[in-house]
């Protein structure tokens, strides 16, 4: 395929670790092929530039307030393309946990007395994944996000296709990696509800699956749950094997 | 038949695995479960072992594979891939030689596809008759706990000793050519094979005939409660199908590097149970309720390709019963119950 | 068995044009300077290299002139989209033809009533040019055409044709017409033309391609007007990825056993897919 224009592309961050930019920081000698196919007119961990003028707009980190909320909004205005990357930006990630709690009281525990700070927390309710304050276009999964997973989306965004995101669950990367499941290791697993696209790495490194890349379109959580709790786990135990990161996607699916 | 001691056939792996350019692959253990992989000494083959986590189907359908290469300078050009290597493979459970020769036929059947039996033919297989079944396999009930044929070599552990019988010329020239100590069998090694063979017990089974299953499933195919009483707790996780040594569904997609001037197309292990295997470009999905793609897998081994191929396309190694987490893919146990429920 | 099946035959872009908001019309010549060999209601595997390939029927017939063929897409997927990015003499792999295309001989010296739903025109024109060529190798031939909307009627040039032709009938219709916009043909679905249609039950095959919706009402219709199953041809769409009748994608089912799209179809005899729940 011939490259038609060289996209404008900029990267924002919200509440996160930054760590998915990392990613793409770390990219190496790859760095400079992105180079050849984007312009990057914003990217705050590797430079001190900045445009507003732009195509396709990086986002990482979730909305957390009210003030991320018109950063957002201003950024969807100038962009064509928006693709949230990383669990924070995708399903919520693991900011999403504090939604279950009481919110006056997480606000105490880690404001304390700074009334400035307190008062943009308590004017937001929940931790959101981008997409439950504007529309987004592509998803990258992840935390981190992959690499090559990255070079994907920018390559299909360049040339004009939809990305190859897979909709399966991680068992199926586990099974061509020809893993021992978790399961038959006395471990406890999510890869059956989760999002595939990782290459099953965390099981191939011998451990198990969390669950970053967020639960597939039609997960069979009633199964999965009878499991864990077959396998030794209590209703609580089960319930925080869930929460990690799903929350977001588990209270979303609920109010459908 | 001819008799090897052990320590010969660990000479002669040894031999193989250092002057034979071949790549040689044998059953080794990984964690508590057994893999085919590469070997790198005698002492890592397992010939005990009960089942592997895949099939050795992966040596000609790999996991993933490419087909084609393009290059771009000023124009694109494809070229076609097959990536052969020649191997030698020790260690395949007769179930599994049952199901290479049915994959023999899905991929020979016309039109040919190149790159699965290129592959297939620049393999020397070499089975072993198990020494112990799997506690899910019912390779008894389905007739392929033995096979006369699908191998250039067959073993079996006669203790200390082991029989060599030899299915093919091509099986024959590698003993000769590796000059390896080879006795002729007596009637007793002759009498001991068949006792071993005899006492070789299988904790699952299936109750009836394996001629059964056509028409049974043909019975059953509207039997819609049944299946989604059994389909509730599926996954779609595909793991039935991707462990299985007759599953050989695949995707097909191009990657591209992120330079633009190469890329691939590949295929890739797909499975009916996934969700979006039916699916049309407009969204339209086949087979959209998790059931009809529960009772699709069980239609195609009972029924389809045996009107295709006339095999029935379960060979009873029991991998699926033993790796579905939530443990509802066991083919004995569907088809059992199936079989009680029959008016 | 040296070459791979997998291996496109470069072809090149001759003609484009865009007949409505999704669909165009290419005109494509294999770069060999061979004629495609197909028979109407084939396919082909049309690949864009490092996009993908996706199984495009063969919307004109083998008795056109020169040795290109064409096809009509419709922009819904990875490789369709790029499809209609590309210019006249852009690139293209082609492979195929593939499938079972409709049983032209058969129908020969028949009645034949051509039934089309939207984009289910592109296939089923290969067919309806095939008997308009031969005019005198085929009776009466009737050709009634369903859209969702004026706006999305398929090579109106050619239809207007039709509608002129005296050798043949032809019957329109759109499920709505927008307000303001010029609509002289029937306004409905495509079932309420079938009644209208005078029939020699003895001697008519109805040859029906549409969206998987309109298979159920078209063939309801027909029994109707008691047309037996085996004088019912049908093209049905799946995603056939390899074409071979190895990927598994395109396999329908029933209780009687199963089909591979890609080789026993596209196109059928109802009588054969009858029993085969999962086909329609």
């Amino acid at each position: 395929m011939k490259q038609k224009i060289k996209p404008k592309v900029a990267f924002f961050d919200f509440a996160g670790c930054e760590g998915d930019q990392l990613q793409i920081a770390n990219l190496e000698e790859k760095i400079l092929d992105l180079l050849n196919l984007v312009e990057v007119v914003s990217f705050r961990e590797i430079m001190k530039e900045h445009s507003d003028d732009y195509d396709i707009a990086f986002i990482e980190g979730s909305a957390t307030n009210a003030h991320a909320e018109e950063r957002l909004k201003e950024i969807r205005k100038n962009a064509d393309l928006v693709v949230a990357i990383g669990a924070c930006a995708t399903i919520g990630g693991i900011n999403s946990i504090r939604n279950k709690q009481n919110h006056d009281e997480v606000g105490k525990r880690v404001y304390g007395d700074n009334a400035e700070l307190s008062e943009l927390y308590i004017s937001w309710e929940k931790a959101k994944p981008i997409d439950a304050v504007i529309k987004v276009d592509y998803k990258i999964h992840g935390c981190p996000i992959d690499r090559d997973e990255f070079l994907h989306v920018v390559e299909s965004l360049v040339v004009g296709r939809v990305p190859n995101i897979p909709g399966y669950p991680v068992c199926v990367e586990c099974k061509l990696n020809e893993n021992v499941c978790a399961f038959e290791r006395d471990e406890f697993c999510v890869g059956p509800v989760t999002r595939a696209g990782c290459d099953s790495c965390c099981v191939n490194e011998g451990t198990r699956c969390w669950g970053c890349r967020g639960l597939i379109d039609k997960p069979n959580e009633e199964a999965h749950m009878e499991v864990l709790e077959e396998y030794g786990l209590t209703p609580e135990d089960v319930m925080k094997e869930f929460d990690l990161y799903f929350t977001w996607q588990k209270e979303a699916r609920e109010n459908e | 038949m001819k008799i090897i001691k052990k320590d010969d056939l660990d000479s002669f792996v040894d031999e193989l695995i250092v002057n034979d350019p071949r790549e040689v692959v044998g059953v080794k253990e990984r964690g508590n479960k057994y893999v085919f992989d590469t070997l790198r000494s005698s002492e890592e083959l397992r010939l005990d072992y009960d089942v592997t986590i895949l099939p050795p189907k992966k040596y000609f359908l790999p996991q993933r594979e490419t087909l084609l290469k393009f290059r771009s300078n000023d124009k694109i050009k494809a070229e076609p891939e097959n990536d052969v290597i020649e191997r030698i493979i020790l260690g395949i459970h007769p179930y599994d030689l049952i199901a290479i020769q049915q994959m023999d036929r899905v991929f020979s059947e016309e039109p040919e596809d190149p790159n699965y039996l290129k592959k297939q033919e620049s393999t020397v297989l070499i089975g072993v008759n198990m020494s112990k079944a799997s506690e899910r396999c019912f390779a008894g009930s389905m007739k392929t706990a033995f096979t006369d044929d699908g191998y250039d070599l067959m073993l079996t552990d006669l203790g200390g000793r082991y029989a060599v019988e030899i299915g093919t010329d091509k099986g024959k020239e590698l003993l000769d050519k590796s000059g390896v100590t080879l006795e002729d069998a007596s009637e007793d090694d002759r009498k001991l094979l068949e006792e071993i063979k005899n006492n070789l017990k299988f904790e699952t089974k299936m109750n009836f005939e394996p001629g059964e299953l056509p028409e049974l499933m043909k019975a059953n195919y509207g039997n819609d409660k049944f299946w989604e009483e059994n389909a509730e707790n599926c996954y779609s996780c595909g793991t039935c199908n991707l462990v299985c040594p007759t599953c050989y569904c695949f995707d097909v997609k191009d990657l591209m590097e992120v330079t633009l001037t190469e890329g691939s197309r590949i295929r890739q292990w797909d499975g009916c149970l996934l969700e979006h295997f039916a699916e049309v470009a407009g969204g339209e999905n086949f087979r959209e309720e998790r059931a009809e793609r529960y009772r699709h897998r069980y239609m195609r081994k009972g029924l389809y390709l045996h009107n295709k191929f006339e095999d029935i396309a379960c060979v009873g190694c029991g991998r699926c019963s033993s790796q579905c987490v939530p443990d509802i893919a066991d083919p004995a146990e569907i088809f059992n119950k199936l079989k009680e429920g029959e008016i | 068995m040296n070459e791979s099946p997998y291996l496109p035959e470069d072809a090149t872009i001759l003609k484009i044009t865009p007949m409505t908001e999704r669909e165009t019309l290419f005109e494509i010549k294999l770069d060999n300077y061979n004629a495609l060999g197909h028979q109407p209601g084939q396919f082909v595997e049309v690949s864009v290299p490092g996009v993908g390939e996706a199984p495009i029927s063969i919307s004109s017939s083998p008795t056109k002139k020169g040795n290109s063929f064409e096809l009509c897409v419709r922009a819904v997927g990875n490789v369709t989209n790029v499809l209609h990015g590309l210019k006249e003499g852009d690139k293209i792999g082609i492979r195929g033809p593939y499938g079972t295309g409709f049983p032209v001989d058969e129908l020969k010296g028949k009645d034949v009533l051509f039934i089309a739903g939207g984009l289910g025109i592109a296939p089923l024109r290969s067919f309806i040019n095939y008997a308009l060529d031969r005019r005198d190798e085929f009776a009466d031939v009737k050709i009634l055409y369903g859209c969702r909307a004026p706006c999305e009627i398929l090579y109106g040039d050619e239809v207007g044709g039709w509608k002129e032709r005296d050798d043949i009938r032809y019957h329109e219709t759109v499920d709505r017409c927008p307000e303001g916009v010029c609509w002289e043909g029937n306004i409905g679905v495509i079932t309420t033309l079938i009644p209208g249609i005078d029939i020699d039950l003895e001697n008519t095959y109805a040859v029906v391609c549409g969206p998987p919706i309109m298979y159920r009402f078209v063939l309801m219709e027909l029994d109707k007007k008691n047309i037996p199953d085996e004088r019912i041809i049908l093209s049905l769409e799946r995603h056939m990825k390899c074409g071979l009748g190895k990927c598994g994608h395109c396999q329908i089912n029933g209780s009687k056993g199963e089909y591979y799209v890609c080789q026993d179809g596209p196109v059928f005899n109802y009588a054969d897919i009858k029993g085969f729940e999962e086909a329609l």
